[in-house]
């Protein structure tokens, strides 16, 4: 699959993405991370922010195995994986389950992040 | 703040009016409870905005599809929200970089994708059945639900569209049926999945007085409620059994003077199985978590007499209200529910930055 366009918010996330980092948006002020990027935080409305690396580490809130053919191109089945962040509570990222089976899935499933393909995905760490 | 290129996305922009606006007229964040914008794709709706600004009780919010056409019918709507008494404080805005991204009948880039699909799309997850499936799943994995309660939901859904002549899936299915179709997204297979349909639904709706004096015995509107839904933003509550139907629920039933004892019969959105299940929570049927059992136990009013989307078809929303009126004058035919007075009626629980909305309708018979 290829991306989407970025948003003027996200360009500077997904350029860290391509040199191979994962990054959040952490507020400068009261010092809670976010994700996705936008311009205020919503807890006490700071504009200022900055880039921070991720630990790029998370376990699995969630999942699907997909199986229908939604894309001619696209090979089935492949797993999605919703993954907490260990950064927050409220920090979700979305990838493939890559170098594992979806058999391996597993509610709280400890996992790292592996950049790839300019893609952040994620395998049992 | 005008410029030819703003450099900044239309949620900035949006934030930025909204924040000014407020300062302008002495209020905060605080005050509002209300936000309604009309856009043509390019634009953030308030389900993005309130959530990035932190608003957690917005009781009234507006995305009308349109142009120019529709910019003074938004304030319009928002004078009438507030007269009803469903929101205190409305904010209206609109945002967009016409010059710099998109505008209609423009020559410039297309559209700026709706904020989260850039996370999800390069992943094959964009289709709802999809989502959907990862949010049954979290279900699953908080409260043990099963396959085969979701699987009750297509069979017994499907039992009522037996009765209907108008629904397009008159088949009975048993369970065994629901478990042997194939997979479309696990935890969803394809009997978890409403029908993809053609057809077309509509509604009058006129002063009870005058209602009174027509043709047909009239069912009265008690209560309306929205709901802003929810987004994955940080800072926000991430949790996806729940959906934003339980946080509008209270203000539904309080408009209509009613609880969940009291409604006869539920016609649920019913996308896929799983929506039908955690509605039942949500709307105070029973308690968090206890949705499967629930649906396996039979309790509670009926739901979906018409055989839902499942069953009967998908016409987005309004068969089901239509269903909720035909039980209420007593028309529903073989698939009455006896005395009914009391209906709910609902659309999609708010999931994936989407907002919710509900009716509660009562017949004079
Ligand atoms: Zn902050």
């Amino acid at each position: 699959m290829t991306r989407l366009d970025p948003d003027r918010d996200s360009a500077p996330w997904w350029a860290a993405v391509d040199r191979g980092e994962l990054l959040l948006q952490r507020c400068a002020s009261c010092g809670v991370p976010r994700f996705p990027a936008r311009a205020l935080c919503n807890r006490c409305r700071s504009r200022e922010t900055a880039w921070v690396p991720a630990r790029g580490t998370g376990r699995v809130y969630s999942w699907i195995v997909n199986h229908q053919r939604f894309l001619p191109d696209l090979p089935v089945p492949y797993a999605v994986v919703c993954v907490r962040l260990d950064e927050g509570e409220d920090i979700l990222m979305y990838g493939n389950l890559v170098d594992a089976a979806p058999e391996a899935l597993a509610p709280g499933l400890p996992v790292r992040a592996v950049l790839r393909d300019g893609l952040v995905q994620w395998t049992p760490a | 703040m005008f410029s030819k290129n703003s450099g900044v996305s239309t949620l900035t922009l949006a934030m930025e009016a909204i924040l000014t606006a407020l300062d302008d007229a002495g209020l905060s964040l605080d005050d509002v409870d209300g936000l309604a914008t009309h856009r043509v794709g390019d634009s953030t709706p308030p389900w993005v905005v309130a959530p990035a600004l932190g608003l957690d009780g917005v009781s009234w919010y507006l995305d009308q599809f349109g142009g120019g056409s529709v910019s003074h019918s938004v304030v319009g709507q928002a004078a009438m929200a507030v007269a009803s008494g469903v929101a205190g404080t409305v904010v209206v805005y609109r945002a967009i970089n016409a010059r710099s991204e998109f505008r209609m009948g423009g020559t410039g880039r297309g559209a700026a994708p709706v904020f989260d699909a850039q996370y999800q799309a390069p992943y094959g997850y964009f289709a709802p059945p999809q989502q959907f499936a990862m949010y049954a799943r979290a279900h699953m994995n908080a409260y043990g639900t099963t396959h085969e309660q979701l699987g009750a939901i297509a069979v017994r859904q499907r039992a009522y569209a037996v009765k209907n002549a108008r629904a397009l899936k008159r088949d009975p299915i048993t369970l065994d049926d629901y478990l042997a179709s194939r997979w479309i997204a696990e935890p969803f297979r394809l009997l978890d999945c409403c029908l993809e349909t053609d057809g077309a639904c509509a509604l009058v709706i006129t002063s009870a007085e005058r209602a009174r004096d027509l043709a047909q015995p009239p069912v009265l509107i008690s209560g309306a409620a929205w709901g802003g839904g929810d987004s994955f933003f940080s800072g926000v509550p991430t949790d996806f059994t729940v959906t934003e139907a339980a946080r509008m629920a209270p203000r539904l039933y309080a408009m209509a003077g009613v609880g969940p004892e009291d409604i006869d019969v539920a016609e649920l959105y019913d996308c896929f199985t799983y929506s039908v299940l955690v509605q039942l929570e949500d709307y105070g049927f029973c308690p968090k978590g206890e949705g499967g059992p629930f649906v396996e136990s039979g309790e509670g009013p009926p739901v979906n007499t018409h055989g839902g989307f499942l069953s009967e078809g998908y016409v987005h929303g309004v068969n089901h209200v239509a269903e909720a009126v035909a039980q209420l004058r007593g028309t529903a035919g073989d698939r009455q529910v006896a005395g009914a007075r009391v209906a709910l009626s609902t659309a999609q629980p708010g999931y994936v930055l989407a907002g919710t909305s509900a009716l509660i309708l009562r017949g004079e018979r």
